[in-house]
């Protein structure tokens, strides 16, 4: 099979004169994206960019650029600016780019939805018009639905190096969303959900509307309640997001440089004994899973919390060469214009063998929390601070009994991690920049300040 | 950028057949420089081109973006863009009459023409004068980034317009510890202008800023819970008026009755002290442009006027549907998305009230110096803000800093609880996010004294 965009990224990797070494990351995408208000049309997007982005390695120091450009005189123009970059970094001996494995990383599966590609525009919109249709027709409370999109990528990804490194691959993704107005007795609600997938075949339109229709109409009538300590319950998509914060403190370069919640952490108890949180860069139907990562080093699965003790963090090639071991696969990129850095691929706690109704009975009286508010301010992942609105509902013998609004929920991140009772095995994946699975979790106690 | 005569071209075969069409040409250059540890860490730069064919019918949009800027693509693209549609295409000239001068922000020292060195020489003096505050400080990320964003916009109704914006934004952030206490604090000065920026915020000068926040944060205690009098200090508290109701009053918010404001023009929300504009012209503001991503000259637009509800921001479509004129607010992070309603420079403007007397009719309260950010829910105005820099006002003086405090409220509320705006006037630069969209954003407020808020912490 002849693979252009896996040439073009070698031809920039020869490129490279004298001692330097070259790195090119290609990427060619056909998008499409359609939102549907009031059974029409409102937008439809569709487009194939393309780019390509560059690190010139000389001597000890690093420089990138990128470019749409892809003509020669742009390529010329990419590699000279990614060369003069690098001289105005300061050397750091630990960069390197990626030396060709002896093995190339088998490739995984459950990448690519064969079918995708030949979706005809008409049932991707027909797919948003029944998502809206589903969430409007789910209740005559319903008074609106904000938005109904179906989106879908087909990607093709090549890396090449000058050491010799090279390598592509192709991914589907699809994923849809849904925003309900919910309106009662003057109150008016907010239901998000969403799904994604690697083909639209695999997405149920009428689940994700009942489901966002539902979550909107489900806090109808919220309040504040006393301000008290209770246990808490975050839902799957609060957990995910409670682990994308936890995740950023957890790459070896948030810890070398002082700027996570874990430094000097490893080998200490920092969550019940029980408990297991893993980054596995290849599972199968993850978000963030990839034959290899953004530097091209093949994924892998690591233990970062095992048995409560936290075992090691994730590292890319320049943080794990700062502590004379192996990068784990967990460079990222946010596209061609970016330049790799580390981040979790897929981080998910393993369940604890309960189901979500067993884990809620053991609640209690609890708050579920339904939506963080305010996470991106209120949780600091240096600090350990985690103070955050929240909406959600009252647990009574871990039944629902009033839906909660208004109130702010607060711990220090660790006390939560240690704080977790069980993990349900309800886990979904959420794309939080890097993925995270969320599944309904119980902490024995934090603060809830209502007024 | 392209020729009239191939914009001419890719207009006639997108439009037509009662549909209008749109090409929005980009060209962006960027540089940005990270320091992290003292060390230059990141030097990057970037070319990104590209071209989008918006073809309008009514209320509905099919919009195509290519990289490829020959008229084959661009003909591709126009055609990509009218199948979406399944209209246009059978326009048969298009003329373009070029709109009048926009708004122009100065650029007295193009960044393009400034030598990276200078770049990063900039980044160790605020990193050195960053260290040089205190021995707590333990982490400096300094980073500087220059933009500069050519556009053209030509529709098949004839309209022509380019605009070139340079923005330079410097900012600092710092970690601080102390008997293993840890806090952060962070400036970040920007503007539409040139590298003269570091000019009026000195490098050393930001540096030292954020270090002093972080160093008189790690004295910080725990926030108390619960219903207290908050003083906004002049810049950062403009967020809170962004949040709480800008948002709101994005016409495609409206016209979707997913806003709290919704039919509601007319409305007092606030006493005499409360007038809010967005003003897109504010020279040489961060959030400025000379014409917005549609061509629609930046305007001043007053959305409360003595607390009283009168206006709202639009983009072409939602303009369309509410009856009224185009305000300029309709914005795009690049030519890979469909223009929305975006906010631009959001001022809560001056009152005449005494900042200290302000401060001294609180018995207690919570005075919140920084906002970490924070978001809201537009169709029901409620909203929440963490505080990055906040201190307990006791007797009428600040007293001490407090951590984990977060602001908890509504929209409609926090107007009506303004009791008194001060006169010292401050902006603050930031990114907004919406519908996955970044738009740089400016903040502006004077010090306010809100009567009654609900104040999140961690002790009950």
């Amino acid at each position: 099979m002849s693979d252009d965009l896996l040439d073009l990224a070698l031809g920039i990797a020869g490129r490279a004169s004298g001692s330097e070494a070259v790195e090119s990351f290609v990427t060619h995408e056909r998008d499409f994206q359609v939102k549907v208000y009031e059974g029409e049309v409102e937008s439809l997007t569709s487009a194939e960019p393309r780019g390509a982005g560059v690190r010139v390695v000389s001597k000890a120091n690093v420089g990138f650029a990128f470019t749409t450009d892809l003509s020669d005189d742009g390529i010329t123009a990419l590699v000279k600016a990614a060369r003069d970059n690098a001289t105005h970094a300061t050397p750091d001996e630990a960069v390197a780019l990626a030396e060709p494995s002896d093995e190339p990383p088998a490739q995984i599966t459950g990448l690519f939805d064969d079918a995708q590609p030949s979706v005809l525009p008409e049932d991707k919109v027909a797919f948003a018009v029944a998502l809206e249709g589903a969430t409007r027709a789910a209740d005559t409370r319903i008074r609106n639905v904000e938005e109904a999109v179906y989106s879908d990528s087909i990607s093709h990804v090549a890396i090449a190096n000058s050491a010799g490194l090279a390598g592509s691959y192709k991914r589907s993704d699809a994923w849809c969303y849904s925003v309900a107005i919910a309106e009662e007795d003057g109150d008016t609600q907010i239901g998000f959900e969403f799904d994604l997938a690697r083909g639209i075949t695999s997405l149920d339109p009428g689940t994700v509307g009942l489901r966002a229709a539902e979550r909107g109409l489900g806090v109808l009538g919220a309040r504040k309640i006393p301000s008290a300590r209770m246990p808490v319950v975050f839902d799957p998509y609060t957990a995910g997001q409670f682990l994308g914060v936890l995740g950023s403190a957890l790459t070896g370069e948030a810890v070398q440089k002082g700027r996570s919640l874990f430094a000097g952490r490893i080998g200490e108890e920092v969550a019940t004994s029980n408990l297991a949180l893993v980054d596995d860069g290849r599972a199968e139907g993850a978000p963030g899973s990839a034959p290899w990562d953004a530097e091209g080093v093949p994924t892998q699965r690591t233990e970062v919390i095992k048995d409560g003790v936290l075992r090691s963090f994730l590292y890319d090639i320049v943080s794990a060469r700062h502590e004379g071991r192996r990068s784990t696969g967990n460079a990222a990129r946010s596209g061609f214009k970016s330049a790799p850095g580390p981040s979790p691929s897929n981080l998910a706690l393993d369940p604890t063998g309960e189901s979500r109704e067993e884990v809620l009975r053991r609640a209690g009286r609890a708050l579920l929390v339904q939506d963080f508010h305010g996470v991106h301010s209120g949780a600091n992942s240096v600090t350990g601070d985690f103070s955050v609105g929240a909406t959600g509902h009252l647990l009574e013998n871990g039944e629902p009994t009033q839906a909660v609004k208004e109130v702010t929920i607060a711990a220090p991140m660790l006390d939560i991690l240690r704080g977790i009772e069980a993990v349900a095995g309800d886990r979904r994946w959420l794309p939080f920049g890097g993925s995270f699975g969320g599944a309904t979790t119980l902490i024995a106690n934090m603060t809830v300040a209502g007024g | 950028m392209l020729t009239e005569e191939v914009i001419k071209k890719v207009l006639a075969a997108a439009a037509g057949n009662g549909a209008t069409a749109e090409l929005f040409v980009e060209d962006r250059r960027s540089t940005a420089l990270r320091m992290d540890d003292s060390r230059v860490e990141d030097v990057a730069s970037g070319v990104d081109i590209g071209a989008g064919v918006r073809v309008v019918s009514g209320d509905r949009a099919s919009y195509a973006y290519t990289n490829v800027l020959t008229l084959e693509a661009l003909l591709d693209t126009a055609r990509a863009a009218r199948a979406g549609l399944g209209r246009g295409g059978e326009q048969a000239a298009v003329d373009l009459r070029r709109a009048g001068s926009p708004v122009k922000h100065p650029v007295r020292l193009p960044p393009e023409n400034i030598g990276a060195d200078d770049k990063a020489a900039a980044l160790r003096a605020a990193d050195d004068a960053a260290r040089a505050t205190g021995a707590e400080v333990r982490q400096v990320v300094a980073s500087y980034s220059d933009v500069r964003q050519k556009i053209l916009i030509a529709s098949s109704d004839g309209l022509l317009a380019e605009d070139d914006r340079t923005r330079v934004r410097f900012a600092v952030q710092v970690v601080a510890a102390r008997d293993g206490d840890i806090a952060t604090g962070f400036d970040a000065p920007g503007h539409s202008g040139g590298y003269e920026l570091l000019e009026k915020f000195p490098a050393a000068e930001v540096g030292s800023k954020a270090a002093a926040k972080a160093v008189r944060m790690l004295e910080a205690r725990p926030s108390p819970a619960g219903q207290f009098p908050v003083v906004l200090a002049p810049g950062s508290g403009g967020v809170l008026i962004h949040e709480a109701c800008g948002h709101g009053l994005e016409a495609d918010a409206l016209v979707k009755h997913a806003s709290v404001y919704a039919d509601r023009r007319g409305e007092r929300f606030g006493s005499d002290s409360v007038t809010i504009v967005d003003d897109g012209a504010d020279l040489g503001a961060w959030g400025s442009v000379g014409v917005d991503d549609e061509g629609t000259p930046a305007q001043r637009t007053v959305l409360f006027d003595r607390g009283v509800l009168v206006g709202h921001l639009s983009d072409l479509r939602s303009a369309r549907q509410i009856g009224h004129p185009p305000t300029g607010n309709g914005r795009r992070q690049s030519y890979a998305y469909l223009p929305i309603v975006r906010m631009t420079n959001t001022y809560l403007l001056p009152g005449p009230d005494d900042p200290d007397a302000i401060l001294e009719s609180v018995e207690r309260g919570v005075y919140a110096a920084t906002f970490a950010g924070g978001e809201v829910n537009p169709a029901t105005g409620n909203f929440v803000f963490g505080m990055a820099e906040a201190y307990m006002i006791e007797n009428g003086a600040i007293t001490h800093p407090i951590k984990g405090a977060t602001l908890i409220g509504n929209g409609p509320e926090v107007l009506g609880a303004i009791d008194a705006v001060a006169a010292d006037f401050d902006r603050k630069e930031g990114v907004c996010g919406k519908d996955g969209q970044a738009a740089p954003v400016t903040n502006g407020m004077s010090t306010v004294l809100l009567a009654r808020m609900t104040v999140g912490g961690t002790e009950a």
